[in-house]
Formats: C-alpha cells, structure tokens, sequence
C-alpha cells in the first residue's frame, strides 16, 4: 500500500480512473430502489447499439465507467490497480489515457457491431482488455523478437489466464464481445502506435494507415448502422408502425426474454418476408 | 606448388554464378499483402453498405445475409476440401507442422542483428561480413538483400565454402537451379563434406530437380556413404533411383527414409519421412 501510495503522483490517470469508477458507483446507487437501477444506470450511459445508433455517441466512452454492482466494480477496479501502474509508468500518462479510451470504444464498438440492438453493456473490463493487448504488445516489441516473450513462464500464464477467461466468459455473465474488442484495440494501437519497435517500415506506416481507416470506419458503421436486419426492423417500427414506441418496448422486452402482450406482433414482423 | 601455397594440381573453382534478379512469386506477394487487403475490405465494405441502404435497404440486409452465408459456408467448404485433401494426401499433417515451424522461424528472427552486421559492413567491407549479412537475411527471407550480398562475398573472396553454400541455397529458392548445382559444387570443392554433407546433399537435390537423375543417384550415394545420410537424402535417393530404374533400391532407399525413429524429428526431415511413406503406399508412384 505504501509503494502505491509513494507512486500515486506517477499514475494520475489510474487513479483517475479508479475514482470515477467508484464515485459513478457511489452516484447511480445513491438512493435508488433496486428496480429503479437499471432505469438510472440507462441515465448514466449504459451501452445499447440501439442508443449508439440513435446519436448517443457517448456511451461508448461512458459505459466504460459504470459498473452494475459490487463485485463488478470490485474485481475490474482490482484489475485497473494491478494492471494499470505499470502499464501507465511504461508507457505515460497521457498515452495510457488514450490507451484506455481507444480499448473502451473498441470493445464497444465490437458490441455495436454484433449485439441485438436492444443489449445493454457496462463496466471498464473492454477497456482492461485492451490494457492487458497493450502489456502482450509490449511484451512482443521488448523481446530479442516478436516471441522471446513466450519463453517467460510467467508471460505464458498470463496468455493462459486471458484465453481461460475468454473461455470461461461463454457461460458467465460477461461480454466476450467487448472484451475481445477491447483486447484487439489496445493490441493493435500498442503494437502500431505506442510502442513501434526500433525502425517504424513502411510496412507499419501502411498497417496504421489501414486500421486508422478501419476504426473510423466501424465508428461510423456504429453510429449508423445500415445492413443490419435488426436495425432496419427497428427502424421500421418506428418509421412505418404508428405504435412504434410500443412495439419497441415490446421488442425490448422480447430480447430481454419477457414475455409480453405484443410479442406475437413482433415475432411475425422479425418472421415477415421482407426480412427472410 | 606455387609461391602462394595454392595446389596446381587441384581443378579451378568454376566461375560463380552471376546475382540473381530476384522476383517474388505471385502468390507469395499476395500471401503478404493479405493481412493489409483483408483490412482495406473490413473497411469498405461497411461504409458500402450504408451507402448502398440509403438507396435499398433490403438490398443492403440481403447483400449482407448472403455474404454472410457464404463466406460461412465458404469456411465450412473449405474445411471440408482440406479433410479431403488430407486423406487424398496423408502428409498434411507434416506439411502442417513445416509450415507452423516455417512460420515460427520468420517470427523468431530478429532484424537487430542483420541491421548490426549492415552497420558493421558500412566501417569495413570484407566478404566475411557480406557473408553474414546475406546469411541473415537469407534466415529472414529478406531475398532481395540476400542476393546483393551473398553475390558480393562470393565475388570478393571466392575461396569461402560457406559463401557459396549460402549463394546456392539462395538460387535454389529463387529457382535457378543450375547456377545453384554450380554453387553448391564449389562448396563441395572448396571443403568437401562442407556443412556435414549439407552441400552435397543440396547438389544432388538440384541434380535431381533438374532433370540429371543419373547424377542425382550417384551424388546422394555418395553422401549416403560418407554422412550416413538423413531422411530427406534418403528421399531423393530413392526418387532418382527410381526415375533411372533401379525400383528395388529405391525402394529400399525409402524404406529407409520412411522408418520410424525413436528421437523426435525436425519438420523438415518429418515432412521427408512423410513424403517417403506415401511413395511406398502408393507403390512407388508419385
């Protein structure tokens, strides 16, 4: 604790971090009955592709803040103080920042692209995947070459424990999706970007130049999403229905597996010709 | 003998051969192109389809539905034709683990001692040290640099076995296999047995892939009885023996070069076992 302590004034942006975590706990909690939670977790930013394809473009960052109770914050907060410092000495303050930013709206950005519109997300573990991408590409660019990390024990563990979890996160209540996300963004931004290697080719010129253009790309594809059936039904019912906000409730309801008096209405149009 | 010590007696070293053009295959530059394009594509094809739904949304779910489905099925195909394949050809396997080692080796080679030994080149130029630059870019597969300076170390000091061995390999991955027969031959004369066989043994593999079985047979017997030979001499052997006739020794050759042994084998020489196992399965045929 003291060592922690005596570093505090070299990780500003963890501990940053760990204090929104906590205070944004601390406010959605803050009187609210628990029914009420989800309701003023939604207020706070939880993420749905739905709300990011309305316009709600901040969810991506502020979803990565919230957490849902206190094991969530618990366990991530654990992981922000373990992984963080180091990572954050490494590569400085403002890099790391960024780190967290692009890996949270990677991981979101993944969840954008492939959840129901109507499945929310919350909570920073995207964005600590994209810390643990960083400490792998860090560990590729420090080595003799790309692999000498491998000959670690303790490196080949942590590669073991990361593959466990994703595994293990098939049948927990967590989101492989944005953790896989995130973990490709911090990876590929560390590996391109933050820690080049002693000669930036032309070949890394070329691979920064293309994913640059890729996550602009699914950003945009995010905001406004076009080929996706679910999108376009949604968008449907709010076009064409003039119960559009009552067949989205039910629609809501429906994914969330509640059942309710407008299901029928919403399996047949899900099942209607136009989107076979 | 002469002032200079050298044997008169002795054959001349045969010119070496002239530095390559070297060309990429096709296929291989598209190989690493790939990862870039597939990018480019994952790019696009979103911003496409928005724009493409702004005109005909269902156009764009049904473009993108049967994209979908067939690259899915694609995969699943693809799976299907590599099973196929596998037990059309049951080295795969080894082929897989040749590859995977391959693979593993472009990976695990660090360019820090290649741009070391081009700074060192840039204070003193000596064939010894375009040696060793032309060797490690040859390890990195960095072709283009490797023939500038295996080129060079063979033009500067012709008396190196190791340079031209290095030279030969080169033309042989490039495809030039006559110019490399003429490297590795040079290497064998300058030290025979040079590289525990491995020259010779590439001399009669060029034999071989050129067309001169006559010479290949009589070159990898020859390795055979003063290295023992390995599975992959063992292999060609048994092909050249077999393009001139001799069936029953070549068979025995690959016999040999099929056998089990109770030490692990490397990807290369597995992959030679692999590929003599077949031959004997399918009789002897190709």
């Amino acid at each position: 604790m003291n060592d922690f302590l005596r570093q505090a004034d070299r990780i500003p942006v963890t501990l940053v971090v760990a204090i929104a975590y906590v205070t944004l706990f601390v406010l959605a909690n803050l009187s609210v009955a628990p029914e009420q939670l989800p309701a003023r977790l939604d207020e706070f930013g939880v993420l749905t592709p739905l709300n990011v394809a309305e316009g709600d473009a901040w969810r991506l960052i502020a979803a990565a803040f919230l957490h849902a109770n206190m094991l969530h914050i618990g366990l991530n907060t654990w992981a922000l103080l373990a992984l963080g410092p180091g990572i954050e000495t490494e590569l400085g303050s403002l890099r790391f920042a960024l780190l967290y930013l692009v890996s949270a709206i990677g991981g979101h950005i993944a969840v954008c692209l492939v959840y129901a519109p109507y499945q929310g997300v919350l909570g920073g573990s995207g964005a600590l995947f994209g810390i643990l991408g960083a400490v792998f590409a860090l560990n590729m660019r420090h080595g003799r070459h790309l692999f000498a990390f491998l000959q670690d024990e303790g490196n080949r563990r942590m590669i073991w424990f990361t593959v466990a979890y994703l595994i293990a996160g098939i049948w927990l209540p967590v989101s492989n999706t944005g953790h896989i996300g995130g973990l490709l963004a911090g990876f590929a931004l560390t590996f391109c970007w933050l820690a080049p290697g002693r000669e930036p080719t032309r070949n890394v010129r070329r691979y920064r130049i293309a994913l640059t253009a890729l996550f602009c790309s699914l950003c945009f594809v995010s905001l406004s999403p076009a080929a996706r059936w679910d999108q376009l039904w949604n968008r449907s019912i709010a076009d064409e229905s003039p119960y559009g906000k009552a067949r989205r409730r039910a629609a809501t309801m429906h994914y969330r597996g509640i059942p309710s008096a407008d299901e029928q209405d919403v399996r047949e149009f899900a099942t209607s010709e136009v989107f076979r | 003998m002469p002032a200079d010590g050298s044997d008169s007696s002795a054959p001349p070293i045969p010119a070496p051969p002239t530095e390559p053009a070297v060309k990429l295959p096709t296929w291989r530059a598209a190989l690493q192109t790939l990862p870039l394009a597939a990018i480019w594509i994952a790019t696009i094809a979103p911003l496409l389809l928005w724009l493409l739904a702004r005109q005909d949304p269902e156009l764009a779910v049904r473009i993108k539905q049967v994209t979908t489905t067939a690259a899915i099925r694609g995969g699943l195909g693809l799976a299907l034709v590599a099973s196929v394949g596998a037990l059309l050809f049951p080295p795969v396997p080894a082929w897989v683990r040749l590859m995977f080692e391959r693979l593993r080796l472009s990976f695990a080679s660090d360019r820090g001692p290649l741009l070391k030994a081009l700074a060192e080149l840039e204070h003193f130029a000596s064939a010894a040290r375009h040696l060793e630059v032309g060797r490690l870019a040859l390890t990195r597969s960095e072709l283009p640099l490797a023939a500038e300076h295996l080129h060079r170390a063979v033009e500067l000091d012709p008396s190196i076995a190791g340079a031209h061995h290095q030279f030969g390999i080169l033309l042989r991955r490039l495809g030039h296999l006559q110019q490399a027969a003429v490297a590795f031959q040079n290497a064998e004369h300058l030290d025979p047995g040079h590289a525990f066989g491995a020259a010779l043994l590439e001399l009669g593999r060029c034999a071989l892939l050129a067309g001169d079985e006559r010479a290949a047979a009589e070159i990898l017997e020859r390795h055979r009885k003063e290295h023992g030979g390995s599975k992959q001499s063992h292999y060609w052997l048994g092909k050249a023996r077999a393009a001139i006739g001799e069936h029953d020794s070549a068979i025995a050759a690959m016999k040999y070069a099929a056998e089990p042994t109770k030490q692990r084998l490397t990807p290369e020489e597995n992959w030679f076992r692999a590929l003599a196992r077949v031959w004997l399965w399918r009789g002897g045929r190709r």
